[in-house]
């Protein structure tokens, strides 16, 4: 019990004394630890969506404007029996270009150089299959049919995300490791400052006969506490960040892209253990740091 | 074997040995040079030389401050070179040690610098509050219990000094000058408590330049001089080690063979 009293006692005023140093280890802490939730939420953000366009993949089989009815007709049958595909869907060119007046409803003079008959007419094919092996040797299949323009296939666009996501994470990653990195040398600041502060009292402690952990624990668990709280304000700044970015994505026409790139709330409440654990973890280094540096013997 | 039995009971005794004891600070100081000397339980040794011969590093040698460079110390039976240092601060709760400066803390009370002592090494809250009171009357300072260091006299703050380093009844008291700071009247004070002290079986190391109290007390004197043992009475002195060597004539073994171990006060 006095013992227990003895360091909540301790610990009180040592974070009472250098309150600015405290607030600022922390304030470093909580940066660096949201840019960890972050750069995890992105991670988690991106291969959701993946995971659901590569679930729905399908590729679009364009057909040149030249094409015979009835090349097309025997093209879409011989699509529709092939045993590795589940179905097919016909865009004219007409359709196409009502979908594209559509999107470009707002650049007419954009849209007055298209004419439908330039737009090719297309299949649009869904496989029974997802895997992308087999959609890629599909698609080279069709590309050498005549009449065929061309055949798309979704993977570049989910190659391209995917390195995009990628290079996001990275440098988000970087950051935070240079945050953290930060965090530790500032918390090791405020924990010296405050052994500085104490040295008479541990040069006492010393002579009475205190084991090096008792006189250590008050300046670790101050420590730790800073990378607690920096962690618990982190995670509440990427939980805000969270939802406003989500928020964002579905009331925005521009951003409904993006709207596939959620985090569920299981992988959230990882992104928050994680968060407040590297937080806890940063304070504990720093504070080891300074008491391995300033307390030995 | 009687002889046996003996040796082991002298072993059992001994508080604080030193063999052919070296200390040198950064391969240049040699602060101790081949130091031996025995102090059994009980005794109250006066520590004396010129400046700089050596006495607070011997006194900082007994609580692992310091490591030897080259012999073998034990203390309260430990043998220092094989103590691990987890194991150092537990050496110390048995060793008591006063400074010439009395390094009270500032922020505490009186009561509070005591219990401080028994607080860091984890005692009970129910054992602090009997011990300290009653080291406080032992003292004589039970009503100045609320003060603060500076709202005391020198001599005042050097008996809380000694409060804190008997609290926990150490087998060992170390002074280093604990009168350095302090009147002649005041210095006799302080003695006097540290000499009742060591009649309740404390043994009792205190280095001094104090002359005219360790002539007073005739108790066993230990002469260093450039960090060699130069004499040792059993009822010694404030003697001539500030003069020529020949002043150390009576040399270590056969003033100790003139004296009975441990020589009981008249
Ligand atoms: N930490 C240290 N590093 C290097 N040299 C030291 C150190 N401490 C003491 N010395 C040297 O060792 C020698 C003995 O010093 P010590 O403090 O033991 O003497 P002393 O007898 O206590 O002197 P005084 O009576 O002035 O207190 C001196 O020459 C001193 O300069
Ligand atoms: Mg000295």
């Amino acid at each position: 019990m006095s013992r227990i009293r003895y360091f909540a006692r301790e610990t009180w005023t040592n974070i009472r004394r250098n309150l600015t140093l405290t607030f600022a280890a922390i304030l470093t802490v909580a940066v660096g630890v949201m840019l960890v939730g972050m750069g995890l939420m992105a991670g988690y953000a991106s291969g959701n969506a993946l995971d659901r366009w590569e679930g729905g993949v399908q590729f679009e089989v364009f057909l040149n404007p030249q094409i015979d009815p009835s090349q097309i007709d025997a093209l879409g049958i011989e699509l529709q029996n092939h045993p590795e595909i589940d179905r097919i869907e016909f865009f004219s060119s007409e359709e196409a270009y009502a979908l594209v007046s559509q999107q470009m409803a707002d650049q007419p003079e954009l849209l007055a150089q298209v004419s439908p008959e330039a737009l090719p007419a297309s299949y649009r094919v869904v496989p029974r299959s997802v895997e992308s092996e087999l959609i890629e040797s599909l698609a080279a299949q069709f590309r050498q049919r005549p009449g065929v323009m061309s055949v798309q296939t979704g993977r570049e666009e989910v190659d391209a995300i995917r390195t995009w996501f990628t290079s996001f994470q990275g440098i988000v990653l970087l950051l935070s490791i240079v945050l953290s990195g930060a965090s530790v040398m500032l918390i090791f600041n405020s924990i010296r400052v405050a052994m500085f502060a104490r040295r008479r009292e541990i040069e006492v402690m010393k002579l009475v006969g205190a084991t090096n952990s008792f006189i250590r624990f008050p300046f670790m668990l101050e420590g730790m506490l800073h990378g607690l709280i920096g962690g618990i304000i982190g995670a509440i700044a990427a939980g805000a960040l969270r939802g406003h970015v989500e928020g964002l994505f579905s009331r925005s026409e521009i951003l409904a892209f993006f709207r596939s790139f959620v985090v569920t709330s299981s992988q959230f409440t990882t992104v928050v253990i994680i968060t407040v654990i590297a937080g806890v973890v940063v304070g504990i280094l720093g504070s080891a740091f300074a008491a391995s540096r300033f307390l030995d013997v | 074997m009687p002889a046996g039995a003996s040796w082991l009971l002298n072993l059992k005794a001994r508080m604080i040995r030193f063999d052919n004891v070296t200390k040198i600070y950064k391969g240049e100081t040699r602060a101790v040079n081949a130091v031996t000397l025995n102090i059994e339980k009980g005794e109250f040794v006066f520590l004396v030389g010129p400046s700089g011969s050596g006495k607070s590093t011997m006194l900082r040698l007994m609580t692992c401050e310091e490591k030897v460079t080259d012999g073998n110390i034990h203390v309260a039976g430990k043998d220092l070179s094989k103590l691990t240092s987890w194991r150092v601060p537990y050496l110390r709760r048995n060793i008591g040690s006063v400074f010439q400066d009395f390094k009270l803390l500032p922020n505490k009370t009186v009561y509070q610098n005591v219990a401080f002592a028994l607080e860091v090494i984890g005692r009970p809250e129910n054992v602090i509050r009997t011990q300290v009171p009653a080291i406080l009357e032992l003292v004589g300072l039970e009503d100045k219990h609320r003060r603060f260091p500076d709202e005391l006299s020198g001599g005042e703050q050097q008996r809380v000094s000694v409060a804190r380093a008997f609290v926990n009844r150490p087998l060992i008291l170390l002074a280093d000058e604990p009168t350095g700071n302090l009147d002649p009247d005041t210095s006799e004070e302080l003695t006097s408590l540290l000499d009742r002290i060591n009649r309740t079986g404390t043994t009792v190391v205190m280095a001094t330049h104090d002359q005219a109290i360790v002539n007073r007390m005739r108790r066993r004197v230990v002469a260093l001089r450039h960090g060699e043992l130069v004499r040792d009475e059993q009822r010694g002195a404030y003697g001539g080690e500030t003069g020529p060597a020949e002043a150390a004539a009576t040399g270590p073994a056969e003033a100790a063979a003139s004296q009975p171990a441990d020589g009981d006060n008249p």
